[in-house]
């Protein structure tokens, strides 16, 4: 109860209206076309691996705005926010800690 | 469980459970907690995705081999749609809090048609792989008895064999259904380009007489398998949360039906969107990491 | 009696509806949304669980008795110890302190009338009751003998035991703990009472919350992992079987990344505890509440970044074994932190030496053992000549018993009063406190260092030049035994012929100690409002200290 936001005292009701979630909507579709078509395109000329990087780029852009918008997120309380973007950190350990010993076995100095 | 214990009435609103004070102290612990099941979803995902990585970053060959393999078109399709009953979800949530019951009801109805149609495209993608034999597992795979008339081919060497032409033009026999994979083209073009990471040497090839290094199909075929394995535990995944999805909107649309929500208590609406938003947002990372990574290799 | 007033309260008070007493039938039980409730038939059935846990540690060290494998052969020795491992961590030493005491106090401690999802928390019963069954129809089928960490190929590919039953059975489980966490946070984020600030909360609370983003943020990972494991086994094809170029290794990193946690699972709620205890019985305000409540939240947070350090020897990249061996190192500084305020805490305080206490004491003193030999196995080098030895044993034990199940007993003890209405008796529980710390170190002292001689683990048979010690290791099992099973006895006791404990029977300012024992059905008669820190021992807070000795004297006595 200490935690009340007094900002937030009742639902959201008026953030959004149809042409708001139309236009979120547009920008979904308009997103999931660019990246069909973007993998179709050799993009290694850039730098490796450039076509992983933008359709991850796209994918987390069209969360993004699922997130903020269709889920509320960006008019929900803190914790929320908090809630979200942690999830995000762990997953990034999870990635980042085990993904360190793929990159680094029987490499380098450290052949073992 | 009724308040024994206290003394005096205490007026409580309908829908208002007896742990709490007020309405609003009930809307937001359950949103909370609703978001904390979220955060458990995503760690549950998460595994998943740690294998595809692990994997991927080792047979990028065989992953974008596989990924190829895939119905590009359907997955496109199969996001739209979702992306579309992501908006009537978002809006069924809208017509609650306008207090507009028919509209409600009109907006689970698509939300459930599209999250149905979604359901019927992997159907079709997955008889396909069922067909084509691309099912990691042996004997799920659809069984082609020897046809003793048929005319054989001389083996060409896998490199040789043409992407995507597996099973569905030449007759491929299959007795026990088994996982099929004849093609190593990419392998074939990322030795020429010299690409291929130590892993993956060592993944897809083996020493002929003379100790030369080889393109062996049979390990090759097994790094596919991989990818399909994986296509399938997190596309099998991803439609059984659809599948409670759909439970859940039938509830949904029961309860709207009766005009339960409305702009004072509209919480299992929000709820329910949540959820489906979620499992939309898996499919968006699901699509490019599945079907279109590595598609630009043949380009 | 409610808030302040409930402190100076008639200790022989009239009988009045309490959740005991508010429905008696069956089904007031197994469909009752009550927290306390819940938390008691949780409390029996991690008590039974426990028990069974400890037959097959009987087994264990009667095996171990003699060099040679005599009592059981090498294969149901694997499956002895697997299924000690499996009853013990995921049935009861994961819901030990959070499902039984902290579902019991959680909402008490912060004045609400329940924990916020009451059916959830029902429902996560029942996952622990299918789970939990699962698991014990596997046991009777003839069992697992993977290892409680089920590693993989063997898992998957070629244990012929009954590896999906009890996965199945984890799995389910699993949910159950996740929902328990889920419930917890929730509840402190919403049902505070009035004026119960977050930094009023009793550090118990901050355990919890602790755990419970554990628990959330790990257990689905288990669950993923479990799942493709039975997916692998079924199918015969999958991502951990090296045959095919799949990686037994990365069973390891997705198990430990939960399973590393899931050990703070296993001692987080124990140190709230302590916290509660040390300052409590010491009649003095916690040194350090801060630090503590930080620590808490840091354990949860950096306990992520280490999973590696079981896998050192495991083919793991020497590089992440160096960044892992590294954080090893730095994760145990929050767990220091508290062992510093506890010790501030204790040093002028008044301290008693009530049951509670002598628990809380042996904890100190066992957790330090259990946290420094944790970092000996964390230094890459000295591990290689350690691990995989009875060293490795000993050093969990040190945590998991020492630390976390000796917390759940002063818990126990401590809160008893409060849940049952009854006191048991001191001096037993004096008696076994003190059998429980002796045969606890005669078990496991020697095995460090028939470890650090090069003991292997799970093997049925060893060298017999080191029967000596496993003697010793054998009797002080007993001793143990014997100091666990006492706690039984005169609990039971003590609820039929037990003297009333009276509602504060310690005359401690939490507000756990101002409602009823035991508590009405929605804790409180009235919404309390809190206008004190915690662990305020203040005049003004009604808690004179010569009234307490008074009052202890004559309850207690
Ligand atoms: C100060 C903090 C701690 C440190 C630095 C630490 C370190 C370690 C290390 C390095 C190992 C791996 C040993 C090996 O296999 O070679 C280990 C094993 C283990 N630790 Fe800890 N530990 C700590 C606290 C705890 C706590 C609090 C618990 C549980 C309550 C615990 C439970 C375990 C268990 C169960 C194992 C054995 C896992 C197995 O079966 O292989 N540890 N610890
Ligand atoms: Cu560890």
């Amino acid at each position: 109860m200490a935690d009340r936001h007094p900002e937030h005292e009742h639902m959201e009701h008026d953030h959004m209206n149809i042409p708001k979630y139309l236009g979120i909507f547009m920008i979904l579709v308009v997103g999931t076309i660019l990246t069909y078509f973007a993998a179709t395109v050799d993009l290694d000329f850039i730098f490796p691996g450039a076509n992983t990087l933008l359709a991850l780029l796209i994918a987390f852009t069209k969360m993004a705005f699922v997130m903020l918008f269709f889920m509320h997120v960006y008019w929900s309380p803190k914790l929320i926010w908090l809630s979200a973007i942690a999830s995000f950190f762990w997953l990034a350990i999870m990635f980042a800690y085990t993904m360190q010993d793929y990159f680094t076995r029987g490499s380098g100095v450290f052949t073992g | 469980m009724s308040a024994h214990a206290s003394d005096k009435f205490v007026y409580h609103e309908p829908g208002l459970q007896h742990q709490f004070d007020d309405m609003k102290q009930q809307e937001e612990s359950v949103s909370i907690g609703m978001w904390m099941f979220l955060v458990q979803e995503i760690m549950f995902f998460g595994g998943l995705f740690t294998a595809y990585l692990v994997f991927r970053s080792r047979y990028p060959m065989a992953f974008a081999a596989g990924s190829n393999h895939l119905d590009a078109f359907w997955g496109g399709l199969n996001t739209l749609v979702l992306i579309v009953s992501s908006l009537t979800m978002a809006l069924t949530v809208y017509y609650a809090q306008k207090s507009n019951r028919s509209m409600q009801v009109i907006m689970i109805v698509l939300t459930m048609i599209f999250g149905a149609a979604f359901l019927g495209v992997k159907a079709i993608e997955y008889t396909a792989k069922y067909n084509d034999g691309l099912i990691p597992v042996a004997g799920l795979n659809k069984k082609v008895k020897e046809d003793p008339g048929a005319h054989h081919e001389k083996a060409k060497p896998c490199w040789e064999v043409e992407h995507g032409a597996a099973a569905a033009e030449h007759h491929v026999v299959n007795p026990r259904g088994e996982f099929l994979w004849t093609d190593c083209s990419l392998v074939k073009l990322a030795k020429d380009e010299a690409f291929l990471t130590d892993a993956e040497k060592i993944g897809y090839f083996s020493k002929d007489a003379s100790g030369a290094d080889v393109i062996d199909i049979n390990k090759f075929r097994d790094k596919v398998k991989i990818f399909y394995y994986i296509y399938f535990v997190m596309t099998g995944l991803h439609a059984l949360h659809m599948i409670v999805g759909l439970l859940l909107m039938s509830w949904l649309l029961w309860t709207a039906w009766k005009g339960n929500y409305h702009a004072e208590y509209y919480m299992p609406v929000e709820m329910s969107g949540l959820y489906w938003h979620f499992v939309d947002i898996v499919w968006i990372f699901l699509f490019p990491l599945l079907y279109l990574l590595g598609r630009h290799f043949h380009h | 009696m409610q808030s302040a007033d409930a402190i100076g309260g008639n200790v022989y008070d009239k009988p009045k509806m309490n959740y005991l007493t508010n429905g008696s039938t069956l089904k007031s039980w197994l469909l009752t949304k009550d927290h306390k409730r819940i938390a008691l038939m949780y409390l029996i059935s991690v008590s039974a669980f426990f028990m069974m846990g400890g037959l097959y540690a009987a087994a264990i060290r009667l095996e171990l008795l003699t060099p040679n494998s005599d009592l059981m052969e090498s294969g149901t020795y694997n499956k002895a110890f697997t299924q000690h491992g499996v009853l013990m961590i995921f049935f009861f030493l994961i819901p030990s302190i959070p499902a039984v005491l902290g579902n019991f106090l959680l909402p008490i401690m912060i004045g609400a009338k329940d924990l916020a999802l009451p059916r959830i928390n029902l429902l996560s019963l029942y996952f622990y009751w299918i789970g939990g069954g699962l698991a014990l129809f596997a046991l009777m089928q003839g069992g697992v003998d993977t290892g409680w960490t089920f590693y993989t190929p063997y898992s998957t590919t070629f244990s012929n035991t009954f590896v999906m039953a009890v996965g199945l059975g984890i799995f389910i489980n699993g949910f159950s703990s996740i929902l328990t966490g889920l419930n917890f946070i929730v509840t402190v984020h919403t049902m505070r009472a009035p004026g119960m600030t977050w930094f009023r909360l009793p550090l118990f609370v901050w355990a919890q919350y602790a755990t419970s983003l554990v628990m959330i943020l790990g257990t689905p990972v288990i669950a993923i992992t479990i799942l493709l494991l039975a997916i692998e086994r079924v199918a015969h094809v999958g991502i951990f079987d090296p045959a095919i170029g799949g990686d037994p290794i990365l069973f390891q990193h997705l198990f430990w990344f939960y399973s590393h946690p899931a050990v703070y699972i296993m001692i987080l709620p124990g140190m709230g505890v302590i916290s509660e205890l040390i300052s409590n019985f010491s009649r003095k305000k916690i040194f350090g509440y801060e630090f503590i409540a930080f620590s808490s939240i840091a354990i949860a947070v950096f306990g992520f970044l280490v999973w590696g350090h079981h896998m050192f020897v495991s083919g793991q990249s020497i590089y992440a074994g160096l960044v892992f061996s590294f954080l090893t190192m730095v994760v145990a500084v929050p767990s220091a932190i508290k062992m510093f305020n506890w010790t501030a805490t204790l040093y002028k305080g008044s301290v008693s030496f009530d049951t509670p206490m002598l628990y809380a004491i042996g904890f100190m003193g066992l957790f330090l053992i259990g946290g420094l030999t944790g970092l000996f196995l964390g230094s890459i080098g000295l591990t290689v000549h350690l691990t995989d030895t009875y060293f490795v044993v000993a050093h969990f034990h040190y945590v998991m018993v020492g630390g976390q199940v000796i917390a759940y007993l002063g818990g126990i003890h401590y809160w008893w009063p409060k849940m049952t209405g009854k006191m048991y008796s001191e001096f037993w529980g004096k008696i076994s406190a003190m059998l429980v710390f002796i045969g606890f170190n005669l078990t496991f002292f020697p095995q460090f260092i028939l470890g650090y001689q090069g003991m292997p683990r799970r093997y049925a048979s060893y060298p017999a030049e080191l029967q000596v010690l496993n003697i010793f290791s054998t009797a002080g099992a007993s001793v143990l035994g014997v100091g666990l099973v006492m706690p039984v006895v005169y609990m039971v006791h003590s609820l039929f012929y037990g003297k009333p404990a009276g509602d504060n029977p310690w005359m401690l300012p939490g507000l756990e100690w101002r409602t009823a024992s035991p508590p009405p059905t929605e804790n409180f008669e009235k919404m309390p409002v809190v206008t004190w820190e915690a662990y305020e021992f203040g005049e003004e807070n009604g808690l004179d200290l010569e009234e307490a000795k008074r009052r202890d004297l004559a309850v207690v006595s």
